[in-house]
């Protein structure tokens, strides 16, 4: 299949379950309130919906507050959507990158010497057994439910992935490869950077997916149980007034963003993996071409 | 005749052993009190039977796993761990996939801290006397088998190894690449004076191999040195230099070692080894 013939068959796709969705909404006409529809159409969405997104302005910027006296605007709903979203995405992706920083300096830790393996090995186990969604009020207890508390939470999340991946990741290095460098002369840094590192990639391309998955998961659940902002912050406050619509819009943006993570990670790691076999490539590509069809 | 000092010693063995564990719990010795001299510049070749330890003496000269008994000096210091200092090319495909060709040439230099002009200039010269300029900005995977081999033996050559020790670098390649890559690896050996020549052991199955590449050849036997032959044909050796009587006489002599001449051939060329 052309690239152009795969982008126009997910095009196609996308409209139709966009279609689909439209004639559910008018086959089941149920509300959970009056004025609010269990499964809300495209045009409540785009209007209505939207428009009651300025309740979460908090202000500023030269537009008022609902909550102050303010009358509800596109303007204000854009305001809403965009800065709940960067709260929701800065924590997350500062949570993802400490996650990863740690989880993959413990992880070679364990392969890099008897001493290093036995101080992080036990505790990191020890870790890996706690039920992740259960560890959030313990987390907001200690952290705080601001910045700090949600940041930890997704590193937690994350690192324990990024400890599991990297371990079992650096057992598979060929042997070859270290024994070539150590015979070239090189020292056990230079090993794990440009060896260990490099060869441990292209597996660890699974774990970094899986782990994009687990920080949404940590980030919502983490605002689901105590936040004053943010798209987790939102969904929770709708679901107390049955704002279903609200609801499901916010869904929407979490496909939107989670499907810009991917791309730009597949963009990213097909320019890393570019020495690798054509074979491990094609895969990406194909990934790619869901990720631009979405986003 | 194992002991020759001609010149200054390169390589001494004093009676090393390797024991290993099987997965069962069994001892099984795959070098047995092998003990041995080789002088600087020599080419040597290590010939036995598969499973006869020549693999597993070479890596412990390498420094990648240590004697069980007995003691390796490498230029009269004691073998611990890989050195620079002693170059190894393998059997198997070991250049860094994620590396352009010329960064894997320089990577031991890089590795000891050269600047990076040196280096790339060393790197240049090594990659034209292999016959790979052209391909150095390629990556691994746009090369051949051959070409892979070029580019490692470039590598520890390169890296200004004193020693280089081949573990059947070319077993895997057909008849004509392997024939080429002995002229590069003859030239790349002859391009230094004789008091700066690397000395090389070259681990082989491959009789004809041997006989073309030697000054001297090794045969391992159930972990035990059980020949030592010098073959002084003079270079270049060609197909024909194999069909001189002297070595013919030394092929029937590694092939009966090698269990191919009957039983009655092996025995009694052992009592003329030993």
């Amino acid at each position: 299949m052309s690239a152009v013939l795969r982008h126009r068959t997910s095009l196609l796709v996308l409209v139709g379950m966009a279609g689909f969705w439209q004639i559910l909404s008018m086959i089941f006409r149920a509300e959970a309130l009056p004025g609010e529809p269990m499964v809300p159409g495209w045009q409540v969405l785009v209007t209505k919906t939207f428009l009651s997104l300025s309740d979460y302005w908090q202000g500023g910027l030269g537009v008022e507050s609902v909550a102050s006296g303010g009358r509800p605007s596109y303007l204000a709903s854009f305001l809403a959507v965009i800065s709940n979203s960067l709260d929701t995405v800065i924590r997350l992706y500062t949570g993802l990158f400490l996650g990863a920083v740690i989880g993959t300096l413990l992880g070679l830790a364990v392969s890099w010497s008897g001493w290093t393996r036995r101080i992080v090995e036990l505790p990191a186990q020890f870790l890996r057994t706690m039920p992740l969604l259960a560890m959030v009020p313990l987390f907001q207890l200690w952290f705080g439910t601001y910045f700090i508390g949600k940041v930890a939470f997704v590193a937690y999340g994350v690192s324990v992935i990024f400890f599991a991946g990297v371990v079992n990741a650096v057992k598979n290095v060929p042997q070859i490869y270290i024994d070539n460098a150590r015979t070239l002369g090189a020292t056990k840094f230079q090993l794990y950077r440009t060896v260990i590192l490099p060869s441990i990639f292209p597996e660890l391309r699974s774990t970094i997916l899986l782990s994009l998955g687990t920080a949404w998961a940590a980030e919502l659940g983490a605002e689901y149980l105590g936040a004053q902002s943010g798209l987790g912050y939102i969904i929770v406050y709708s679901e107390q007034f049955a704002y279903l619509d609200r609801m499901f819009f916010v869904a929407l943006l979490f496909t939107l963003y989670a499907s810009i993570s991917y791309a730009i990670f597949n963009n990213l790691s097909l320019r890393l993996l570019r020495w690798a076999p054509r074979a491990g490539r094609d895969v990406l590509v194909e990934l790619k071409g869901i990720g631009n069809a979405l986003s | 005749m194992l002991f020759e000092p001609v010149e200054k010693s390169m390589i001494v063995l004093n009676g090393v052993s390797r024991i290993f564990r099987r997965a069962d719990g069994q001892l099984v010795r795959a070098v047995a009190d092998i003990t041995l001299e080789i002088p600087q510049g020599q080419f040597v070749c290590l010939v036995g039977p598969s499973g006869c330890g020549k693999s597993t003496l070479l890596q412990m000269i390498a420094g990648l796993i240590l004697p069980s008994n007995g003691s390796i000096r490498v230029a009269d210091s004691l073998v611990t761990e890989p050195s620079p200092e002693r170059g190894v090319v393998f059997q198997k495909d070991s250049v860094f996939p994620w590396m352009r060709v010329i960064d894997n040439v320089e990577y031991g230099l890089k590795c000891r801290g050269i600047a990076k002009g040196e280096r790339r200039t060393i790197a240049r010269d090594y990659l034209r006397l292999v016959g790979l300029s052209h391909v150095e900005h390629a990556w691994p995977r746009e090369l051949s088998g051959g070409m892979l081999k070029r580019v490692a033996v470039a590598t520890v050559f390169a890296n200004g190894a004193s020693v280089l020790l081949l573990d059947e670098p070319f077993g895997a390649l057909d008849y004509v690449t392997k024939r080429q890559l002995h002229d590069v690896l003859l030239k790349l050996w002859a391009q230094s004076d004789s008091e700066n020549r690397r000395t090389v052991l070259f681990v082989t199955h491959d009789v004809d191999e041997a006989l073309t590449l030697a000054d001297r050849i090794l045969v391992l036997h159930s972990g035990q040195l059980v020949d030592d032959l010098d073959i002084s044909v003079p270079r270049p050796r060609t197909a024909d230099s194999l069909l001189l009587a002297e070595m013919m006489n030394r092929k029937h002599v590694l092939l009966a070692h090698l269990g191919l001449e009957g039983a009655t051939a092996l025995a009694a060329q052992m009592e003329v080894g030993s």
